[in-house]
């Protein structure tokens, strides 16, 4: 048995790894970042807070995947994967277990959930995902707990809409509800965001309000985040502020209502305002799949 | 669920933003091979012999003579105007040492320092740089 027990967000500038990984994590300019970050360090270390496994919701940006393939939800399903070397070598930090087991579950019931999947065995993972371990455990000797890469192309657009993030998140909760393996107590995190514009003569922008009401926005029973077109990311969060629509797979993945434990926000590290939150979901009601497959037993026995 | 979307109106959209180049499948396949080449850049093999002579590497990948150009000059606005995204062409910029503060910087007609002013104290104002039509 398997359960998400919280949802965490958290931007994932890759300048906050160099700080970590050079000592500048504390100082005056990096300082106010990571110090937002302390009430989760010590909440998660917690036995009864501690993920066995994560959902990672992250990006690929220019690492693993280049033009020649663009998946726009893939799942992580392997062993192991090694930070990659994102043009100036590897950031030297543990590699990242993977949970197949879980993985796969998830996979093959998300297929038959109607989302088609495109399933990664091998890859190497990038800021993306490596930046948020970072914020969330420090420096551990190995990461605390099993990982699942879950990537969302939000480069190439069409991006998946905001209501699609969400519905896969409300697929991937009933998959892990259903997986009949060993105990499991999941997290599952959305990352990238908040406001950003990494290029052209606008670039630089930031919408501390926007950002806000979108924090906002994931705690309680509001589904309102849920219809924001891609253009209103554009304009009021700047050309990578899209990056939010994968938070909202992990609000969908908790399912009706949520509860706020933490909120962070802080402006600047290096282009990008700064968020995060903790969420914990208030009872694990998820919408039913709508599929003939999701509601076929034999079908759902097969798994 | 949402409304099925009229494709040409949600594309057509993008182009109202200010100093904006939204990453289209038309952008990504008119800079095909100039992300795939920067992409390149990933590996010590590669940076070294583009480090090298940039002009000869830059023979090897099937470019338009206006991305060549640009690429040489540095000019990532062009850059981005003739199909370029900025995550690919931040191997670029990172092999030649700059930073994502300093290279974004550069698009924007201000010096790395009153750019990063700008940031530190809170960044650009959405203000009026929504819209080009709706000037809101
Ligand atoms: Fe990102």
């Amino acid at each position: 048995m398997a359960r998400i027990t919280a949802g965490i967000a958290s931007s994932h500038v890759p300048l906050l790894g160099v700080a970590a990984d050079t000592g500048k994590d504390r100082d005056a300019y990096f300082g106010p970042i990571f110090e937002g970050y302390d009430w989760t360090r010590a909440w998660i270390a917690q036995s009864e807070n501690k993920p066995d496994v994560v959902i990672l919701v992250y990006n690929d940006h220019a690492s693993a995947f280049d033009m020649k393939i663009i998946p726009t939800f893939a799942i992580g399903c392997g062993e192991r994967y090694k930070p990659a070397d994102e043009g100036w070598g590897p950031r030297r930090v543990p590699d990242v277990e993977g949970h197949p087991d879980l993985a796969w579950h998830i996979a093959q019931s998300l297929i038959l959930d109607e989302f088609d999947m495109t399933i990664i065995n091998e890859m190497d993972v990038d800021h993306g995902l490596t930046v948020p371990l970072t914020m969330m455990y420090g420096a551990p000797e190995a990461w605390p707990a099993k990982v699942i890469p879950l990537a969302v192309n939000v480069v190439t657009y069409p991006p998946p809409s905001g209501n699609r993030c969400w519905a896969l998140g409300e697929a991937i909760a009933r998959a892990v509800k259903s997986f009949d393996g060993e105990d499991l107590n999941v997290h599952i995190w959305g990352t990238g965001g908040m406001s950003h514009q990494l290029q052209g003569p606008r670039a630089g922008l930031i919408n501390a309000e926007w950002d806000n009401m979108f924090l906002d926005g994931l705690v309680g029973a509001s589904q309102k985040l849920r219809s924001i077109p891609h253009i209103e990311y554009l304009r009021e969060t700047g050309s990578e502020g899209i990056e939010m629509v994968m938070w909202l797979i992990m609000r969908g993945a908790l399912g009706r209502e949520t509860k706020a434990l933490h909120r962070h926000y802080h402006v600047p590290c290096s282009n990008t305002a700064i968020g995060h939150i903790v969420l914990e979901p208030v009872d694990d009601r998820v919408p039913p799949s709508a599929t003939i497959e999701g509601n076929d037993a034999a079908a759902q026995a097969a798994i | 669920m949402t409304d099925p979307r009229d494709i040409h109106a949600y594309l057509g959209a993008f182009d109202d933003i200010p100093g904006t180049r939204v990453y289209t499948a038309a952008r990504a396949r008119q800079g095909y091979h100039l992300n795939q080449f920067a992409m390149s850049l990933m590996k010590a093999e590669n940076r070294a012999r583009w480090l090298a002579d940039e002009r000869a590497y830059l023979n090897e990948w099937p470019l338009t003579p206006e991305q060549r150009d640009a690429v040489l000059a540095r000019d990532y606005n062009r850059l981005l105007d003739l199909g370029g995204n900025i995550y690919f062409l931040s191997k670029l910029f990172s092999t030649d040492g700059l930073s994502f503060v300093q290279a974004v910087s550069t698009m924007t007609g201000m010096s790395v320092e009153d750019y990063k002013a700008m940031m530190d104290a809170g960044g650009r104002s959405p203000e009026g740089m929504r819209s080009i039509k709706g000037k809101y």
